[in-house]
Parts: structure tokens; C-alpha cells; sequence
């Protein structure tokens, strides 16, 4: 006898559990929450009975015409692409160079792994700290000082703040500090991935005439397409929804409020800010973000062939 | 097509010798098995000569030039691995005309080539399909073709067919042969499978820990064993090996005694016996060679033995009999089949038995006066 419920479904129970309570329950109450007035978390105020389109109307306005909104989603654009870049591109950069040291027969290998997963060991706020005092806008600041010493520059620098220097000066900071906790990500999975290449093929790619550049091109990085795909969808997801690391920096002074906040950020201070905070209207964000995330997701996925990945594999094997 | 000659080649990796000054001459258009136990050294070998690895120390000729320093580019070799190394993600096409576009020529000429190629080796119906899609014997000419494609000087193969199952193997054996001969390339062909490097070779190569054992012809390889590792290593049973005393150690006259069985050696056989230093000699025969019988001969080695098993392989048996401490194997025609613990004379005739110095472990006939 069959059993009418799929005894599978015994075994996901747990899982399903937690991820109900704690991802699909919270973001249906955040969509819904997006589309009531709710502000200082008045819960018991009755805004939660009125639904309206008031949050969206009133984000698409401050989109067309607050400059700081278009600041925010400016660096979020930015931000995010560059971040994405340096996390990719740089991870694979690593990777390479560690495998192709491998190769070589030179054991720097794991010394070289370990030092850029530093920044993602070390906790946030000390993490954040340490480059804020690097960017410190007095004599006292590090990169001030060095430059300063270097005869670059003949006054410090207010390297996120200046208006001068704005909105790049903020950019570059955001970028610098969030790009390097991410790309060990890519490092650590291209690495792997590399690695289980047979080494045979590295053999027979060189006795066929192959330079180091030929091997990178043509036999290693193809081999890589499916885990930069992963890593790119991976990356641009949690790029998106990041903000702890700004969430400092603009606490602490170190960049500019709204060149130096991305739209994540700007949903947290609306949600959690203290005084006056407007839940509605973050939820609205949010739920805008969750939405671009997930196109842009399905578009990546899609772009990079994620389909013939996942696909049969054709003929006889 | 040149020769292909190394010079003393020794390689380290770290405190590991793999390879101890080996000098070898592979003959130009020469077909060389080379054979040798895990770990011997035979893929050092090949990716020496192929650049891959450079020697710690010691030179390499392709005909007269000294290729030591040349890059693999350089050097026109093609190479065959067990696990075929095909690009996954290039198709059997592109697999095949990678070393030929990495020479940039004109993509005209490079398909002229790839379907040549694999014409030759008849797989064009799979061009377009990719390694994975294809059985492990497809595979296998695949990688040949791409190996072959480039023309090369000197075609290694690192055990090419251990991945295939033993019919196909023997079939891919035949046809390797034949277009080895035909294309007249110097072949250097690493085995574990010493019917596959006895039957295809003209040059057999044994190699043991990093150093050259024998080269020789499949015949001396395997009658005229140059030390007790070529003698053990090589045949399926293996030769027995029986420690034996020296009795008698006349220039004219020597005798060795095995298990209470005595034999007198005479001539050439007698006098290289008498020059041992010691009073132990090591007698070898392989079980192919000897023979069961009921009564000792005086014109034979002849040593008192008893059944231990006997395994019927149909063809013929093979029969493990206990010699003192030792065990022997005997290879018996299939009406012969002894029954266990029944007591037999082992009869070994003196020209199919080989002695080796117990020391140096060299044979005898090789001790030079
Ligand atoms: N890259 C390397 N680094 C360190 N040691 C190595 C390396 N390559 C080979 N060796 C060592 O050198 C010795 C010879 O290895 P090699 O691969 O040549 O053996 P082989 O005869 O091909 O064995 P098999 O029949 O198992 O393939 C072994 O002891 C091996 O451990
Ligand atoms: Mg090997």
C-alpha cells in the first residue's frame, strides 16, 4: 500500500518549521505591513487595519524628487555593482593565483588562504573599526598619515565627508571595506573548485603547447562558469541586503549620511531609527528590495544557462 | 620521429627518489614498454621526457638536441593518460583541435587535421559530442587522436588501457600496435600489465624504486631475468625462488642442494657458480618450465615436494606444493590434476633454471668475470 503522504515529508518537518517561523511568516507580515501606515511601532494603534498604497506612492515620490533618497539609491547602484566586481573578480583573482602556486610546487598556499579570510573571521565592529581609524579624517588617521609622510598630500584628508571628494571618496570606502570581507567567498569557492580538476588535464593542456595564460583561459575558467554564476547570485543577494558594515561607518562619522548609505541601510533606519521611525514605509522598501533582488536573481541565473546546469545530461555516459 | 635518450636522470620530489640516475636509449620509431610495480617512477619518467617535470639532474636528447631546459611546447610530444584528461568542457572536436589552434594554424587546415585524425581512429560520427556523453573506450581514442593530431616526435602512453574492460582492451592493444608501426613514432608505453608490454614491445623496460632493472626484448625479459626483481615481477604465476647451499665449488663441477635434492652443474654454469663468494646461491624457475613427476632424474633438477592447492583454471592448473619452507608453483597440463598432500618430485630441466648471486640478487649469466 502506498501511504498517501510522502513519508519525506516526515524528515523536512523541522526544517520547514523553522523556515516557516522565521522566514515566511515575518516576510508576509513585512509585505503586509507595506502596505499599512504603521509608525513607532504603534501596534495597537489600529494602523495595521488600514490598507493603502500611501508607503509606495510616497517612496516613488521621494525617489523622483529628494536628492538624499537619490543619493541612497545612487551609491546602492554603485555600491552594489562595484562591491560585486571586486568580490567576483578579485575571489577569482585569488583563486588563480593560489592554484597556480599550488602548481608550481611553492607552499604559500594556505598562509596566503588564511590572511584573506581575516576579515571575514573578525567581527564586524572591529572589523569596521579598524578601517575607520584607517580612513580617520585628522593627522591621526592612518591612510592620512601615510600619504601625508608619502609628501601626496599637505593637508589630512576627510577621505568619506569631504564635499570635494564626494560622492567617490564615500564610495571607495564602502567599497574597500565591504569588498574584502567578500571576496574570500569567491576565493574559497573557485579554490575548491579548481582544485578538483584533475591534474591530469593541467598535464595534457601543457604538453599540447598551452601557456599559463592559455590554461587560464581556455581550460580553467570555463570549468569555473557554474561556480561564478553561484558565486555572483550569491554575492549580489547579500550585496544588496547588507548594511551592517555601513551602518557604522555612517554611525561613526567616517562617510557621508546619504552618499554613504544604501537603500538596506536606509530601511533599517527607517524601521529601527530611534525618535520618530515609520514601519510602514520601511516595510515598503523592503519589500521593493526583496523584489529587485529576486529579478535581478532569476535574470543572472538565467543569463549564465543555470537551466542546462541543472539539466539531464544527454546521451550515454 | 628522433630518439629519445636520457643521461643519468635523477628526480627528488623532497627527501622521495623517484628517479635514480636512469640512462635510457629509446630507439627512434621503436615501440618500448615500459614496466615497473606502483610507485617505480613510470609517470616521472614520461613527464620528463614529456617537460613537464625537470630532471634535479641528469640531460635529455630528442635525436642530437638536448631538450633538458625546453618547455613541454617545445618538445612535440603526445601524451595518453589512464584517466584520458579530456577537456569536459570542449567537445570531442574541440578536444581534438586544441593543441592545433594553440599553434594558430588557419582553422581550415586545423579541420583538414581533426577529421584526418579521427578518421583515422574512427570516432567522426562523435564530434560533436562531449567527453562525458561518451563510454570509456571512446574516450580512450578520443585522447589518442588528440595526442596524435599534433604530429608528434614521441607518443608516451601512461597506462592507456588499464580504464577499459579486458576484451576491449585486447582489441585497442591490436589496433595501438598497428598504428604505432604504421606512423612509425618512438612509443614509450607504461604498463602494469606485463601480457600488454610483452606482446606489444620491441624494447621492454623494467624499472623498480626509481631505477632501470633490465631493457632488453620481451624474450631475455622474461627467460633471461637480469636480477631476482625481473624474475619475480615479470610472468603470471611468477618464477619460484628456492634458496639452495653450495656443496661442491669446482670451476668444472658445482652443486647446489635444495630440500635434500642435489644437482651438479657443469661447463659455463659450473665455473660462473664456483666464483660466488658465498656458500648460498638462489635458484629460480618459472612454473610453466617444470614439470610433476613420480620418480626423481638424474638429468634434472629434481626436488621432493608435497600438494599444498591446486587451482584448475581449465586450460591448465596450477599447483602450489611445499618445498621445506618455501611454496613452489608448478603449472600442470589439465589431465594432470594431483591431488592434495600426494608427494611429487618437482623436475626442472638445468637450462630453464636460473641462479642468482644471493647478495648483488644479479643472475649469474650477468656477472661479468
Ligand atoms: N609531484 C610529486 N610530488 C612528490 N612526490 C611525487 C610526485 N610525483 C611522484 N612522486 C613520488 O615519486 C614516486 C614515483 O611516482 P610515479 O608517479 O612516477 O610512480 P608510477 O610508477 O607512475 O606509479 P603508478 O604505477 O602507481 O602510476 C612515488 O614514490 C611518488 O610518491
Ligand atoms: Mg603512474
Amino acid at each position: 500500500m502506498r501511504p498517501r503522504v510522502n513519508p519525506a515529508l516526515f524528515f523536512l518537518l523541522p526544517a520547514l518549521t523553522l523556515i516557516a517561523v522565521f522566514y515566511v511568516v515575518p516576510l508576509a507580515l513585512s509585505i503586509y505591513i507595506g502596505f499599512t501606515p504603521l509608525r513607532n511601532w504603534n501596534i495597537a494603534g489600529g494602523y495595521l487595519s488600514q490598507v493603502t498604497l500611501e508607503n509606495y506612492e510616497r517612496l516613488f515620490h521621494m525617489v523622483m524628487y529628494d536628492p538624499d533618497i537619490g543619493k541612497v539609491v545612487a551609491t546602492t547602484v554603485v555600491f552594489t555593482v562595484v562591491t560585486l566586481a571586486v568580490n567576483v573578480l578579485g575571489g577569482l583573482a585569488l583563486a588563480l593565483t593560489m592554484y597556480l602556486m599550488d602548481l608550481s610546487g611553492r607552499e604559500l598556499s594556505l598562509g596566503f588562504r588564511t590572511l584573506w579570510m581575516l576579515p571575514r573571521m573578525t567581527p564586524i565592529a572591529v572589523y569596521s573599526l579598524m578601517w575607520y581609524y584607517f580612513f580617520l579624517p585628522g593627522e591621526e588617521g592612518i591612510l592620512n598619515s601615510i600619504a601625508m609622510r608619502l609628501g601626496l598630500i599637505d593637508e589630512p584628508v576627510n577621505w568619506g565627508n569631504d564635499p570635494d571628494l564626494l560622492p567617490y571618496g564615500a564610495w571607495a570606502i564602502l567599497v574597500v571595506v565591504n569588498g574584502l570581507v567578500g571576496v574570500s567567498f569567491g576565493m574559497v569557492v573557485f579554490y575548491a573548485a579548481l582544485r578538483s580538476i584533475p591534474r591530469e588535464q593541467i598535464v595534457a593542456a601543457r604538453v599540447d603547447g598551452a601557456s599559463t595564460l592559455h590554461l587560464v583561459l581556455y581550460i580553467l575558467i570555463p570549468q569555473l562558469r557554474w561556480h561564478i554564476t553561484y558565486v555572483t547570485v550569491w554575492q549580489l543577494l547579500s550585496l544588496l541586503t547588507t548594511y551592517a558594515h555601513i551602518f557604522l561607518l555612517v554611525e561613526w562619522g567616517a562617510v557621508d549620511e546619504f552618499w554613504g548609505s544604501n537603500w538596506a541601510l536606509y530601511v533599517f533606519n527607517k524601521a529601527f531609527a530611534l525618535g520618530e521611525s515609520d514601519q510602514g514605509l520601511a516595510a515598503a522598501a523592503a519589500t521593493i528590495l526583496v523584489l529587485i533582488g529576486a529579478g535581478l536573481g532569476v535574470l543572472a541565473l538565467r543569463l549564465m544557462g543555470f537551466g542546462r546546469m541543472m539539466a539531464e545530461p544527454r546521451g550515454e555516459v | 620521429m628522433v630518439e629519445v635518450s636520457l643521461e643519468r636522470v635523477t628526480k627528488r620530489f623532497g627527501r622521495v627518489v623517484a628517479l635514480d640516475q636512469v640512462s635510457l636509449v629509446f630507439e627512434d620509431g621503436k615501440f618500448t614498454a615500459l614496466l615497473g610495480p606502483s610507485g617505480s617512477g613510470k609517470t616521472t619518467l614520461l613527464y620528463i621526457i614529456a617537460g613537464i617535470y625537470k630532471p634535479t639532474s641528469g640531460r635529455i636528447y630528442f635525436g642530437g638536441e638536448d631538450v633538458t631546459d625546453l618547455p613541454p611546447n617545445k618538445r612535440n610530444v603526445g601524451l595518453v593518460f589512464q584517466n584520458y584528461a579530456l577537456y569536459p568542457h570542449m567537445t570531442v572536436y574541440d578536444n581534438i583541435a586544441f593543441p592545433l589552434r594553440l599553434r594558430k594554424l588557419p582553422e581550415s587546415k586545423i579541420d583538414r587535421k581533426v577529421r584526418e585524425v579521427a578518421k583515422m581512429l574512427r570516432i567522426e560520427e562523435l564530434l560533436d559530442r562531449y567527453p562525458s556523453q561518451l563510454s570509456g573506450g571512446q574516450q580512450q581514442r578520443v585522447a589518442l587522436a588528440r595526442a596524435l593530431v599534433k604530429e608528434p616526435t614521441v607518443l608516451l602512453l601512461d597506462e592507456p588501457l588499464s580504464n577499459l574492460d579486458a576484451l576491449l582492451r585486447v582489441s585497442i592493444r591490436a589496433e595501438l600496435k598497428r598504428l604505432q608501426k604504421d606512423l612509425g613514432i618512438t612509443t614509450i608505453y607504461v604498463t602494469h600489465d606485463q601480457a600488454e608490454a610483452l606482446s606489444m614491445a620491441d624494447t621492454v623496460v623494467v624499472i623498480d624504486r626509481g631505477r632501470v632493472q633490465q631493457v632488453d626484448t620481451p624474450q631475455n625479459i622474461y627467460n633471461r631475468p637480469r636480477n631476482l626483481f625481473v624474475a619475480t615481477f615479470i610472468g603470471s604465476p611468477p618464477a619460484n625462488v628456492l634458496y639452495a647451499r653450495l656443496t661442491e665449488k669446482n670451476p668444472s663441477l658445482a652443486c647446489v642442494e635444495v630440500n635434500k635434492a642435489r644437482f651438479c652443474f657443469e661447463g659455463e654454469r659450473a665455473a660462473r657458480l664456483s666464483r660466488l663468494g658465498g656458500e648460498e646461491v638462489v635458484l629460480a624457475f618459472r612454473p610453466e618450465r617444470a614439470r610433476l613427476g613420480t620418480e626423481p632424474r638424474s638429468d634434472m633438477l629434481s626436488i621432493p615436494a608435497e600438494v599444498y592447492v591446486v587451482e584448475t583454471l581449465g586450460r591448465e592448473n596450477v599447483v602450489t606444493l611445499v618445498v621445506g619452507a618455501s611454496m613452489v608453483k608448478v603449472v600442470t597440463p589439465p589431465s594432470q590434476v594431483p591431488r592434495l598432500g600426494e608427494s611429487y618430485y618437482v623436475l626442472v630441466d638445468p637450462r630453464d633454471v636460473m641462479l642468482f648471486d644471493p647478495v648483488t640478487e644479479l643472475n649469474i649469466d650477468y656477472i661479468e668475470a
